[in-house]
């Protein structure tokens, strides 16, 4: 590499530079020539003037045109920035290896670059190529032709684990050892994962005659770990490898179907490897999150997929009354529950007896058993609750006369006096005790400490050594109040009051809130599979993948080689388990790239003797056109000084004073905010349809006509009036207010920015439909959705699984019966989302994938819609169906109908084909 | 040179056609004026019908409606081509059209037009068709006419741009004169002529010659081309008054109108001390 990032690729051409102190003097002799007019009267002139000497070109107008011919000299010698390196020397072959973890998988596509212009390097040099991926199981390095290095190229892609590098050394030493005088180019992630380093070591003492060369990536990838659903929000670990300067993105939060909930912004302070993301969001939305991913560069590290473990903890509730029900907001249940609901999943017996209810729950799986006063139990329900307990579920009990009058009670953290204790009563000396500070230990210490609080009654514990460390909250003589006892992995705790009002006023107050949440959050990992294997049913001790991550951390379905996790989860995912959602949609585990607790380390290559280099800066870039065009610049330059010279441009004033009006014009031009205003308000408060507008004035104006057409014949025919449809745009405009949007793609339209493209994906995540129509039924292949604009709009968008639509499809039936949706052709079918199939609905399966009241967010049609729909004022149509038959256009509008009417109603028309079942069961 | 004639015919009809007759008694068919009997004259003239109803012989006399050549004369060199983007026509074009327009409006009041240099004069009703042929073949000319001296009764009418050097100028005319003829001259220029509105480094040309001329600054000369057209102008004049000839201008943004009627005026009207 030469010092400059500059070369000449024909740098004798610069000997052209020699003629410009001939120019020099050629352009000082020749002045601009003037003006030449006739003059009949030159005859006087001449009495009054004789010949004028001859001019000099002014010294600045030679600069000028000395600059001029030197840029033009200098742009034909071809210079290039950054020129691409020279062959390397040597005869040994090229081995590449390139690591494929997630860590490569954001700059995925300049990895590619740089490994096909080594490959290119290599093919000019007549070298031969190995190449290797490291992210792939133990293979030896064979070399093989360019060609093939690409083929093998082009089956690469990111892999949701990390690479092992170090596993391969040794085939790569034998391997060098073979060939002497070996290239290796090693593509790293640029992070010190799995041994980097040793790996980078091994690499640099392999020696015969081999050279080591590395490419860095400048900035490496950021990753997410560590979620943790603590009180007041969910928190992220955001992680770097780099020490740089101070940085911030966002972490965005989505549920299990996809839907964004939130985003978030963090901030690296100088220097950090890490720092957290918070979402400050409210319980029941935190605990909807399902997913977390950083909003740019976007990998398997960058996502972080949370289960049930970071969810509020369902609650079973289970009252010893049985006549509560009279009363039920005086019930202990009731207080309960309303104490519980703002951080728990409360769940109530659904009747019978108590026992009946602990079988329930324990098969269900709940994570907390509350116990309002229940006496005892049936001895099977008794050994069950037992075992769930000591398997990790978490009973809490509540006092009360059953409780007090029960007989031996082993359920119970301490041992109880019977009877209880009266504080304050008619027979009594003492008073109310009021609530005593928490014990430091207690998980309840920091807790305000309400003055309110007043205990009447109270279970007694028997005073025992260990007592006072099972003491979670004491009452201000030091009795008591909450204990708490550790039971094989799970815990029981006591309330030595009732969960009502009866015994104290503590069920009524804020603390108890505080109390029961915390309590809560301590509550073991009591997952679905223990409980129910605990309770002798056969569940699996593993779970199947059900959808994994790729290295761009999308879901994908999981690749064979992906094997079942332990129902307990994994605490990171390898290349047996790549992360993603394990188990079925309501039970399932989530399993990470990275574990809680990882850290990011950059790649150290210091003092290895390897050459580094980065991926971007090798990118050549000819500087020739810059040169020309600074060139012609100069000379529309010359080209005006000389008019001015010569006294051809008199109007230059006038013209100057144009210029600055425009550019005033341009610079006062009204801002659009209050029309921005106007119109949402106007799309808010009448349903209308909308088009894309596409910046084509003929496809606009056909898909304004068309939407007319539509929107006339909607009012005529069906119950819906639709307002004036409108033009938008999906950059600028607020889409939440249409329920179909038409976006007529032609084959030459510009793929729009990530940010509409993430509007556009968020509108059909929450129930919009877009009919996507690519207006060219008869040139397109029998595939569908040939039209590479489509393709491109489509790659940025989450669009789910495709399928022609059914005959079975609700849009065939939501008002006309129609067998087929054409436009103005007739040929291109419909494609809209795939429904799930019979089995996927049984499984439940469906849900996970199905959103926006089953309504397709995506209808793909190749038919120009809004060709036949559009009409003039008169009604006529404005553009003829192929072939030309009035039925057709019929047709079209029957089906443009049907497409609103099922955008608007949902699975309304659905379920409607199960109303005759649902009338006959009712009548039962 | 259809467009011309269109146009002199145009213009022609625009003048009111009244100015004919000399003005004087003579042979013609229009009553003039009865003057009392000199003894001696030929005892036919008397007008027996006046001279019954009194004592005196009262002699009838008529107007004097002598046909009367008048020579035209159109500079057709190439300075005459000139037209500047401020003109409707060029120089050439305006002499024409006021030339043949002139030679219309005389046919039709009597007189007998010729050109020349280019053949016999003319009475015809058509004789603007006629001298434009004649304009149209002949070869291009100088920037002043032949000189030889018109008959006494004859009349010159000289139209060009008159930037020819004054003496020759005035050597023309009086030439022309020489046996007591009379004349105009109009000289027709070019608005830029005149405002000379250049500016910036130009190159002036000559269309006549091979001369030119390049300034840097013309703008600067503008007030002495001014006085040194104005003394040019003044030289024709005078050349013109000395053999009694009148002289007008005419500008080619101007209508041809004014010109025209001008002109007509001056060759109707008895100039001051003519010999006539």
């Amino acid at each position: 590499m030469s010092a400059l990032p500059f070369a000449f690729l024909s740098p004798w051409l610069l000997a052209g530079l020699i003629v410009l102190p001939a120019l020099y003097f050629l352009l000082r002799m020749v002045p601009p020539r003037p003006r030449s007019v006739h003059f009949p009267p030159l005859r006087l002139l001449l009495d009054i003037r004789s010949e004028e000497s001859a001019a000099r070109t002014p010294w600045w107008l030679i600069l000028l045109r000395l600059g001029m011919a030197a840029l033009i000299i200098l742009a034909l010698a071809a210079p290039i920035l950054n020129p691409a390196p020279p062959v390397a020397p040597g005869s040994g072959p090229v081995a590449l290896l390139v690591e494929t973890g997630w860590a490569s998988a954001p700059d995925w596509p300049q990895r590619v670059e740089a490994i096909e212009s080594e490959i290119i390097r290599a093919e000019t040099a007549g070298r031969p190529v190995a190449l290797l991926d490291l992210g792939g199981g133990p293979s030896d390095l064979s070399i093989t032709t360019p060609a093939g290095a690409r083929e093998v190229l082009r089956t690469l892609a990111p892999r949701p684990d990390t690479s092992r590098p170090a596993d391969h050394l040794d085939r790569i030493t034998a391997f060098v050892r073979e060939h002497a005088a070996t290239e290796i180019v090693w593509f790293t992630s640029g992070l010190e994962a799995r041994g980097g380093r040793a790996f980078a070591e091994g690499l640099a003492g392999i020696g015969n005659d081999s050279r080591v060369a590395v490419r860095v990536p400048a900035r490496t990838t950021r990753a997410l770990a560590g979620a943790d659903n603590t009180p007041d929000a969910l928190t992220v670990r955001v992680l770097r490898g780099e020490s740089a300067a101070g940085e911030s993105g966002s972490v965005r939060a989505f549920d299990l179907r996809g839907r964004p909930l939130g985003d978030t912004v963090f901030t690296f302070p100088d220097g950090d490897l890490q720092t957290t993301a918070r979402f400050e969001l409210p319980l029941e939305l935190r605990n909807d999150i399902a997913r977390l991913e950083l909003a740019d560069g976007r990998s398997a590290g960058g996502v972080q997929m949370l289960d049930e473990r970071w969810r509020r903890r369902a609650v079973g509730l289970i009252s010893g009354a049985t006549a509560d029900t009279a009363q039920p907001l005086l019930s202990p249940v009731y207080y309960l529950s309303r104490a519980l609901e703002p951080f728990a999943d409360v769940r109530n017996a659904a009747g019978g007896s108590a026992s009946e209810s602990v079988s329930t729950f324990v098969e269900d799986g709940v994570s907390v058993i509350a116990m309002a006063d229940v006496g005892t139990l049936t001895p099977d329900a008794h050994d069950r609750l037992l075992a769930w307990v000591d398997n990790g579920g978490m009973l809490i009990r509540f006092a009360g006369s059953r409780l007090a009058a029960a007989e031996e009670d082993d359920l119970v953290p301490v041992r109880l006096r019977r009877g209880g204790r009266v504080l304050g009563g008619a027979l009594a000396w003492s008073t109310p005790q009021g609530l005593g500070a928490f014990p430091p230990g207690s998980p309840f210490a920091g807790l305000p400490v309400a003055e309110e609080i007043k205990v009447n009654r109270q279970v007694l514990a028997e005073p025992s050594p260990d007592l006072a460390e099972r003491t979670w909250a004491v009452l201000s003589d030091g009795t008591p109040l909450v204990t708490h006892r550790r039971q094989g992995t799970g815990t029981l705790v006591l309330f030595h009051v009732t969960a009502d009002t009866v015994w104290s006023n503590l069920p009524i107050s804020g603390v108890f809130v505080d109390m029961l949440r915390r309590t809560v959050a301590l509550s073991g990992d009591a997952g679905t599979a223990d409980a129910t294997a605990e309770a002798g049913e056969t569940a699996p001790a593993t779970l199947a993948p059900t959808r994994t991550l790729d290295g761009t951390g999308a879901f994908r379905a999981p690749p064979p080689y992906a094997k079942p996790v332990p129902a307990t989860g994994l605490p990171v995912a390898d290349r047996d388990h790549p992360p993603g959602i394990y188990g079925p949609p309501d039970g399932f585990v989530a399993v990470n790239a990275l574990e809680a607790d990882a850290a990011l380390a950059r790649l150290d290559l210091d003092g290895l003797g390897v050459e580094v280099r980065s991926y971007v800066a090798a990118e050549p870039e000819p500087l020739a056109p810059w040169l020309m065009t600074a060139a012609f610049l100069a000379l529309l330059a010359d080209t005006i000084l000389v008019l001015l010279l010569s006294g051809r441009m008199p109007r230059l004033r006038r013209a100057g004073a144009t210029a600055a009006l425009l550019a005033g014009a341009f610079l006062f031009h009204p801002v659009p905010g209050h029309a921005q205003e106007d119109k949402e308000m106007g799309a808010a408060l009448t349903t209308r349809l909308a088009y894309v507008v596409t910046g084509d004035a003929e496809i606009d104006r056909i898909s304004k006509a068309g939407l007319e057409g539509l929107t006339f014949e909607l009012a005529a025919r069906t119950a819906f009036e639709p307002g004036e449809p409108v033009g938008i745009d999906p950059a600028r405009d607020e889409l939440a207010f249409f329920p179909v949007i038409y976006w007529p793609v032609s084959e030459s339209a510009t793929t729009p920015p990530a940010e509409t493209l993430a509007r556009v994906d968020a509108y059909m995540k929450r129930g919009g439909s877009i009919i996507f129509d690519t207006r060219d039924a008869p040139f397109a292949s029998t595939a569908g959705a040939a039209n590479g604009a489509l393709r491109r709009i489509l790659a940025g968008l989450d669009v789910p699984e495709l399928q022609q639509i059914t005959p079975e499809h609700v849009l065939t039936k939501s008002f006309y019966l129609m067998s087929g949706f054409p436009g103005r052709f007739n040929e291109g079918p419909l494609w809209v989302e795939a429904q799930p199939t019979a089995e996927e609905q049984e499984s439940g399966e469906a849900d996970l994938v199905s959103s926006g009241d089953g309504v397709s967010p995506i209808l793909i049609t190749s038919n120009d819609l809004a060709g036949a729909w559009a009409a003039d004022d008169q009604g006529r149509p404005l553009l003829p169906t192929v072939p030309s038959d009035p039925r057709q256009r019929e047709l079209a509008y029957r089906a443009g109908i049907n497409i609103v009417m099922y955008a608007l109603t949902g699975n309304y028309k659905a379920d409607q084909v199960h109303l005759p079942a649902l009338l006959e069961r009712l009548g039962q | 040179m259809p467009r011309l004639v269109v146009s002199a015919r145009r213009i022609a009809a625009s003048v009111v056609h009244g100015l004919h007759g000399r003005r004087r008694s003579g042979t013609g068919e229009n009553f003039w004026q009865f003057r009392r009997f000199n003894s001696g004259e030929p005892g036919s003239r008397i007008d027996w019908r006046r001279s019954a109803r009194g004592d005196n012989l009262f002699v009838r006399e008529h107007e004097w409606e002598a046909a009367h050549t008048v020579w035209l004369w159109i500079d057709t060199s190439s300075s005459m081509a000139y037209r500047s983007s401020l003109a409707e026509d060029s120089k050439a074009e305006r002499a024409v059209i006021i030339g043949l327009a002139l030679a219309d409006l005389l046919v039709r009041g009597g007189e007998r037009v010729g050109i020349l240099g280019l053949g016999a004069p003319t009475a015809s009703r058509r004789a603007i068709e006629v001298l434009a042929q004649r304009l149209a073949s002949a070869p291009a000319g100088s920037g002043l006419p032949m000189a030889h001296a018109l008959a006494p009764l004859e009349e010159g009418v000289l139209i060009g741009d008159f930037l020819a050097p004054e003496d020759e100028i005035a050597e023309t005319v009086r030439t022309l004169s020489n046996r007591g003829a009379r004349g105009h001259l109009l000289s027709i220029s070019d608005p830029v002529e005149e405002t000379f509105p250049f500016s910036g480094r130009t190159e002036f040309l000559d269309p006549e010659g091979a001369q030119r001329i390049t300034l840097g600054r013309p703008q600067d000369l503008r007030a002495g081309y001014a006085a040194r057209l104005q003394a040019h102008r003044e030289a024709v004049d005078a050349a013109a008054a000395a053999s009694l000839w009148s002289s007008g201008r005419h500008r080619t943004d101007n209508p041809a109108t004014g010109a025209l009627l001008a002109l007509h005026a001056q060759l109707g009207a008895p100039v001051e001390g003519a010999r006539l």
